[in-house]
């Protein structure tokens, strides 16, 4: 992982910091730092298990991680981790202890070196577990206060697109793309309508707005919940492997209307095992292994030059 | 065979006897139906709420455990306790009526509730996802996405809940409530007959059953207009 792509992004739209998340024992995610920027198409590849869809579904908080922060443009959706927070572990007892310490024990190292050291020790052992100190706690109240997102308003900014399509089978095509809309309050029922007959229409699929879920196609289903998505007017556009429950000759239909949408200037990251559409649309190709994060790259690179081994494997099987 | 009929149910007006008992029977199952309802929805919302706090925890275990202890008893037993226990001890002289509304409301909810989770279990988890990665709230999506397709797979076992409650309303009698089973021992003292009124009492719950199947078959016909068009 380079260390390049952490750094703080001030375009950046979502920012991930040392992401894990666990299911009971197993570790899915083991520290994922990454930032997507506005305009940014990210593709992330990797095999089954590899815990990229728990990455994603990490983004919007359908899974809450277990350490770990997501940020979406200004804000925070998760608590504050302290760790990501040098100047508050400088708050702390531990740090004040260790600093203490370390300068009796090498009076020589100047005052940057061992602050970086002993943040580094802090970090590298967990030791703010216990850590008690008002300041410290204060501190990080402080900090959540001023940053934290309520998760249901940063969904309607983050749009998914799941596998599975999940369409509201209750209600029909033009009630699903509305309902959202309309009960949180962002549109009036007739705005809502007239822009959801809009985003029909872009997709060629006005004359289904009064039929339900069930007698769609798979690939009509997942167009329209795309453009579900897209009736939130979101910043962002999350697909989890959009095309992998689709018959084959469904899955052009769904890809064209995602290079349309990457080429409007959405902000997309995706889950896919589509190699040809990394290839064409992805402004950044990420390799997800066994939690973390193996490889990035622009698609060129990535494709004709990869470097991890595991990737070199899991291209030569999918190619 | 008529003769018979017009001595257990016409002469002497006696089908009074029957109309009044078809009437607690209605009452009693219907004031029981609309709490079993009541009750069901309630330990429903209280079973599969997200556990957040440790107050929703401890309702969920007492809403386990009513559901336990009612449907792991006889009906029959859980009247007689309400009846003479809970009634002499408090010293409250309700109606009988009552009692075995709230009786059989108390065990009917217990069904309720495990017949609507089941049909909130049902629904596609990914129901859920796609409200709340839109912005929905839980409720909200829980409301307008969940319940509705819930209700409709759990419509075919509510109705049978119903069925088997009407029916299950005649231990009543046991504790001198003058419902419709009830009547037959009231006919037969005077006429001496036993077939025929039990012949009688048993069209009539029949009739109120065929009523509820042709209710059910309407709703069914409503809700399942997603399904295909």
């Amino acid at each position: 992982m380079t260390d390049a792509n952490v750094k703080n992004n001030e375009n950046a739209i979502v920012r991930v910091r040392d992401l894990h998340k666990s299911f009971g024992k197993v570790d899915v995610l083991k520290g994922i730092d990454c930032d997507i920027a506005k305009g940014e198409k990210v593709v992330i590849i990797g095999p089954s298990g590899s815990g990229k869809s728990t990455f994603l579904r990490c983004l919007n908080l359908l899974e809450q991680p277990t350490k770990g922060e997501v940020w979406f443009g200004e804000n925070i959706l998760t608590p504050i981790d302290p760790y990501m927070h040098p100047q508050i572990i400088r708050l702390s007892k531990v740090y004040k202890n260790l600093l203490k310490k370390s300068k009796v024990e090498t009076p020589d190292l100047s005052e940057e070196v061992i602050d970086g050291a002993v943040i580094k020790i802090i970090k590298e052992d967990n030791l703010l577990e216990k850590e008690k100190s008002g300041a410290f706690k204060k501190a990080i109240k402080r900090l959540y206060a001023e940053k934290i997102m309520n998760v249901n308003l940063a969904r309607q900014k983050v749009g998914m697109v799941f596998q599975h399509f999940n369409l509201f089978n209750n209600l029909t095509v033009m009630e699903n793309l509305t309902l959202a809309p309309v009960k949180l309050k962002l549109k009036t029922k007739a705005e809502a309508e007239e822009r959801a007959r809009t985003l029909l229409k872009r997709i060629g699929l006005e004359e289904k707005a009064n039929v339900y879920p069930s007698t769609l196609s798979g690939g009509q289903k997942q167009r329209i919940a795309i453009v579900r998505s897209l009736a939130m007017d979101p910043d962002v556009m999350l697909f989890d492997e959009p095309t992998s429950a689709l018959d084959p000759e469904m899955v052009g239909e769904v890809l064209e209307l995602m290079k349309d949408l990457a080429s409007d200037g959405m902000t997309m990251v995706v889950v896919t095992h589509e190699m040809g559409f990394a290839k064409e649309v992805a402004s950044r190709v990420i390799f997800v292994d066994e939690g973390k994060i193996k490889e990035e790259a622009d698609p060129k690179e990535f494709f004709n030059n990869p470097k991890d081994e595991r990737l070199k494997e899991f291209l030569s099987k999918v190619l | 065979m008529f003769d018979l009929f017009y001595k257990c149910f016409i002469e002497a007006d006696r089908y009074n006897m029957y109309l009044e008992g078809l009437l607690n029977t209605v009452i009693i199952a219907i004031g029981a139906c609309l709490l079993g309802v009541i009750i069901g929805v309630i330990v429903t919302c209280i079973r599969i709420v997200p556990k957040t706090n440790i107050f929703v925890k401890i309702l969920d275990k007492i809403a386990q455990l009513y559901v336990t202890i009612i449907r792991g008893t006889p009906v029959v037993l859980q009247l007689f306790i309400s009846y003479f226990v809970l009634l002499v001890s408090i010293k409250f002289v309700a109606d009988g009526l009552i009692v075995a509304i709230v009786t059989f409301g108390i065990n009917s909810g217990a069904y309720m509730a495990e017949i609507l989770r089941g049909g909130i279990l049902a629904v596609d988890s990914g129901q859920m996802e796609a409200g709340r990665s839109l912005g929905l709230t839980w409720f909200q999506t829980f409301s307008k996405i969940i319940l509705p397709q819930a209700l409709k797979s759990a419509i075919p076992t509510m109705f049978n809940e119903f069925i088997t409650l009407i029916k299950e309303t005649s231990v009543a009698g046991y504790v001198g409530i003058k419902e419709l089973t009830k009547v037959q021992s009231f006919v037969t003292i005077q006429t001496m007959e036993i077939f025929m009124p039990l012949i009688i009492i048993a069209v009539m719950y029949l009739i109120i059953v065929l009523g509820l199947q042709y209710i059910q078959k309407r709703i069914e016909r409503r809700l399942t207009k997603g399904d295909r068009r």
